[in-house]
């Protein structure tokens, strides 16, 4: 339970992770924090972790996240209820099997990389 | 958010009242197990890097001994809240250099566009900011009693 390994998990953390470095970086969000006591100071340690996880994606997984984040903002969504979060179309049980548990698959109608936990 | 909203977010199975752990890698790994348990999410590895990732940020742990692993991940379903209480003490790495006697984990999904993580978090750090609500969440016998020293700090 220690790590994410499988492409599906390690995509999911570098989305979280990327998430949370925007957060840290937008002053708003920062005042935020800080405010309450969270000083914001491992910004630079968090880039080094999000390269790390880069080098564990497959180039062409790493590619297509890439290309999505860009033309859609979230790469990864979640299937909630059997449609995918990111256009709220029907996924295919099929896709969501155990057997694809940890590959990456993509929503039919949006593109976007699925995860069910 | 309210503290009654707040404690609406709590429950008995998500209180620990007698954690413990050796380092706070093991902390976070116990924490996140238990948060883990009993709900419909089962993605420990990635919710652990996430709390990991949090913390390389700068340590939750506060002062009074208090400490508030957080954030938000794709592998978290909904607002969800645990609270954990150490008699012994953790060196969970606080500012102050003091063992952290009360855990707070705060997950939310990304989709938690209200910002109720946040709300969470500012409502308890704000409660635990007197030494006295502290002692009496470490005295409390019982999450019902947990809940109530909230209720009447709020």
């Amino acid at each position: 339970m220690s790590e994410p390994t499988n492409q599906a998990q390690l995509l999911v953390a570098l989305q979280d992770l990327e998430d949370m470095i925007s957060e840290a970086e937008n002053p708003d969000q920062r005042a935020v924090l800080e405010e309450m006591g969270f000083p914001v100071q491992g910004i630079d340690e968090l880039h080094a972790a999000q390269k790390n996880l880069e080098e564990q994606i497959q180039p062409g997984v790493l590619g297509k996240y890439r290309r999505l984040r860009k033309r859609t903002g979230k790469a990864v969504m979640p299937v909630v209820g059997g449609a995918c979060t990111g256009c709220f179309t029907n996924v295919p049980h099929v896709f969501t099997s155990s057997v694809n548990k940890g590959k990456v698959i993509a929503c039919e109608t949006c593109g976007r990389i699925l995860y069910w936990p | 958010m309210t503290v009654d909203e707040l404690v609406q977010h709590l429950s008995a199975e998500r209180f620990v009242s007698d954690f413990s752990a050796a380092s706070k890698e093991e902390a976070l790994e116990k924490l996140t197990e238990a948060v883990v348990a009993g709900s419909n999410m089962s993605d420990h590895a990635t919710i652990l890097q996430m709390l990991r990732n949090r913390e390389q940020l700068g340590s939750t742990a506060l002062s009074q001994g208090v400490a508030f692993p957080h954030g938000r991940s794709l592998a978290v379903t909904k607002l969800t809240l645990l609270v954990a209480r150490s008699k012994a003490g953790v060196d969970f790495e606080s500012e102050d250099g003091k063992s952290t006697h009360l855990f707070f984990v705060i997950l939310a999904p990304p989709q938690d566009t209200g910002n109720y993580y946040l709300q969470a978090l500012g409502k308890i750090a704000e409660l635990v900011r007197k030494s006295e609500v502290c002692n009496g969440l470490m005295e409390a016998e019982d999450f019902d009693a947990l809940a109530t020293v909230l209720k009447e700090a709020g």
